[in-house]
């Protein structure tokens, strides 16, 4: 195999490729997708309240409500700037502190602060934005909490929200509608148009010419699956594992792309096989949304090792010992898959539509 | 003019664009996924913080409080209060012990419990902590010697905040618009392609009847679904002449886009090239009314701002011709120079 050879026909593919509707496809859905979920789901929608602070001398207030996870701060240097953050939304409210404002409190002397609140802001921001305030003024003042207070969490089970389940359908989505995709429609394509006729009277070989379509499907399926994760917060604290899971995934899907590439006809086929057999792909997310499922199930299908090391190490915390089993699984399933494309490629030659 | 020639040219476009299954796809199924996504979104907002309370002993500052923004609702018992959260009713439990009066008068710290379901967030769990912290000192008497002096900004909407769902509603109907642009723009391009445009330009129709044709199909197609996608969604239940002129407006923006976009391609695949950054660009200030605040101000600059912007204070503030109107001015000042520098450009690409 020719290594320059394999470069030439990846830039060719990158080239034209690029500008097909498939390759398009299968950067905008996984992405639009992932948005719509966030927005229904509500990752989107639940912000927490913005605050807009102005000051005149520099405050310990500020730099209390700075600290807090509670409250996003944001300071502006006039009046202008802080009204119109609170006009157009940036800030729930905007606080205009006077000066000597700490000096003020702690005399007991009273003071002005000035609030400018946005409209729209919802009524629990605004109570939040002001119960946090002067929680940290009594603080400054030295006032004791009369209280203590002791938070219980009720329930055994960690419930997992929704959107978060919705995770590994849109990376899985993300990983194949690359992976498999394109190779099998730049197959099909080729083998319509008889191109693939035309290469293998050249030096360059069947296996070339597959090596680099199927490194076309790993580079999006890797670049769209790492571009989701990035996008929802989801990469975890072991990054490098999950490329490793990502690439081994997009190899799986590359394959079957490949197979089918090899034995379908036209796109219309290609497409009844993705929507009518794809439940088998996926069939490992839906038992992972619906924990009443018995979970077992879901060992069944190949892409379930690859769902399961991504949750377990971008929603769980999880390290090289939890996944360890369902990794090695997965490249032996990559071995059998590219078994399988020599197996079937060496059946159906020469490759014509 | 010859308005037959332009009613068959109509027509022939019109059976043209659903030929192609894909925009044929793009539109219907389109269409059905709007409306299901505008459904499926919260149709409210809930803007109060809802805290079930378990008190054995009447604290007023606690049972009392009238606060916007703040509900809390008596639990007869802390069993009770658990099975409430657990079943989501409130967001928090606060169970009061039966010595609080006692321990508070003595200056003795009384131990308050919160219960949390295990998805509530950490900074929600300091938020609650936080009120019951300050009710306590409330409770207890002490004052704080700061005045503040507020100020609303904008239409206060306390009590009848904007559901996420009428936010996404210009976002919707902006992409409905872009769809149809990218149809007709493959419309033309695939005339032009076929040189069927020179074969037309034999016969007696003029080369304005052929833009006003393509005008009409283009305008047609966009402003009609978006016109019955705000229908569906209630868009129009408040002023709807000026959503319906904002629309048609909105048809005229997005097919000068298409001829612009027609010129440069030369086949449906460079149509959807081109199209992207396009669509993209007209997108952007939707942003601006989904996420309040996120975009500066130089999104006045896109076109389609004036249509995202009019179509929300309608929409969702009921605001009228005295408002709009030089939203409305700007957005035709944009159509015609777009549609005028489409049509040259395309006229070039003709002869």
């Amino acid at each position: 195999m020719s290594l320059k050879r394999v470069g030439i026909l990846l830039g060719k593919e990158f080239l034209y490729g690029s500008k097909g509707y498939i390759f398009i496809f299968a950067i905008v859905a996984p992405l639009v997708l992932s948005f719509v979920i966030s927005l229904i789901f509500g990752t989107l929608f639940t912000e927490k309240p913005k605050l807009g602070v102005l000051e005149d001398d520099r405050s310990e207030l500020v730099a209390m409500i700075q600290g807090l996870d509670t409250i996003t701060t944001e300071e502006y240097s006039n009046i202008a700037d802080i009204k119109h953050a609170v006009e157009t939304g940036a800030a729930d409210v905007g606080i205009v502190l006077p000066a000597d404002f700490d000096s003020a409190i702690i005399k007991g002397e009273e003071t002005e602060i000035t609030a400018y609140i946005w409209g729209e802001s919802l009524a629990k921001n605004r109570t939040i934005i002001a119960v946090t305030i002067t929680n940290l003024v009594r603080e400054i003042t030295g006032q004791e909490s009369p209280v203590n207070i002791e938070s219980i969490t009720l329930g055994e089970e960690i419930s997992i929200p929704w959107n978060d389940r919705l995770l590994p359908v849109i990376v899985l989505i993300a990983v194949f509608l690359g992976g498999l995709m394109l190779p099998a429609t730049s197959l099909i394509n080729e083998k319509a148009k008889r191109t693939l006729d035309a290469l293998v009277v050249t030096p360059t070989s069947m296996g070339e010419v597959f090596t680099a379509k199927g490194l076309v499907g790993i580079i999006l399926s890797l670049f769209m699956g790492i571009l989701i994760l990035v996008i929802n917060q989801a990469f975890g604290s072991e990054p490098l594992l999950l490329i490793l899971v990502l690439v081994l995934g997009g190899i799986m899907a590359v394959e079957f792309g490949l197979i089918l590439g090899i034995l379908m006809k036209d796109f219309a086929a290609l497409f009844t096989v993705w929507k009518s057999a794809g439940i088998i792909l996926f069939a490992p997310v839906f038992i992972y949304l619906f924990p009443e499922i018995p979970q077992w199930i879901g060992n069944i299908f190949p892409t379930y090792y690859i769902v399961q090391p991504i949750v377990e190490l971008s929603q769980r915390g999880g390290s090289w010992p939890e996944i360890s089993i369902e990794v090695f699984v997965l490249i032996g399933l990559d071995l059998i898959l590219l078994g399988l494309v020599m197996f079937t490629l060496e059946k159906r030659q020469p490759l014509t539509a | 003019m010859n308005w037959r020639i332009i009613g068959i040219l109509i027509a022939k476009d019109f059976s043209l664009f659903f030929r192609n299954k894909l925009f044929l796809v793009l539109t219907v199924i389109g269409f059905i996924f709007y409306v299901v996504i505008y459904f499926v979104l919260p149709s409210s907002v809930n803007e109060n913080l809802e805290i079930g309370l378990y008190a054995p002993v009447a604290l007023p500052a606690f049972t009392e409080i009238e606060e916007d923004g703040l509900e809390i609702a008596m639990v007869e018992s802390e069993e009770a209060l658990k099975e409430a959260v657990i079943e989501g009713t409130y967001v928090a439990g606060v169970a009061l012990p039966a010595d609080i009066a006692d321990k508070l008068i003595k200056n003795e710290k009384p131990n308050i419990r919160l219960y949390f379901t295990p998805d509530v967030p950490q900074e929600m769990k300091e938020t609650v902590a936080v009120i019951i912290r300050e009710l306590a000192y409330m409770q207890t008497g002490q004052a704080l010697n700061i005045e503040t002096s507020e100020e609303i900004l904008g239409p206060d909407m306390t009590g009848t905040p904007i559901p996420p769902r009428d936010r996404l509603r210009p976002l919707l109907a902006i992409i409905i618009l872009m769809v149809e642009m990218m149809g007709l723009a493959n419309l033309v391009s695939e005339e032009v392609e076929r040189d069927t445009i020179h074969a037309l330009l034999v016969t007696p129709m003029s080369i304005r009847d052929l833009f006003v044709a393509k005008g009409i199909t283009g305008t047609g197609l966009a402003f009609g679904q978006a016109l019955l996608f705000m229908a569906v969604v209630g868009g129009m239940s408040g002023q709807p002449l000026i959503i319906l002129i904002s629309l048609l407006l909105g048809g005229v923006l997005v097919t000068g886009a298409a001829f612009l976009i027609s010129s440069v391609s030369k086949d449906f695949m460079s149509v959807l090239a081109w199209s992207i950054p396009a669509f993209i660009l007209l997108i952007v200030p939707s942003f601006s009314v989904m996420f309040p605040g996120a975009i500066t101000d130089w999104i006045k600059i896109i076109p389609s701002y004036y249509l995202v912007d009019t179509v929300h204070r309608v929409a969702n503030f009921g605001s009228g011709w005295g408002d709009i109107w030089l939203n409305l001015l700007i957005l035709l000042g944009y159509c015609l120079v777009i549609t005028w520098a489409g049509i040259t450009v395309l006229r070039r690409k003709f002869q």
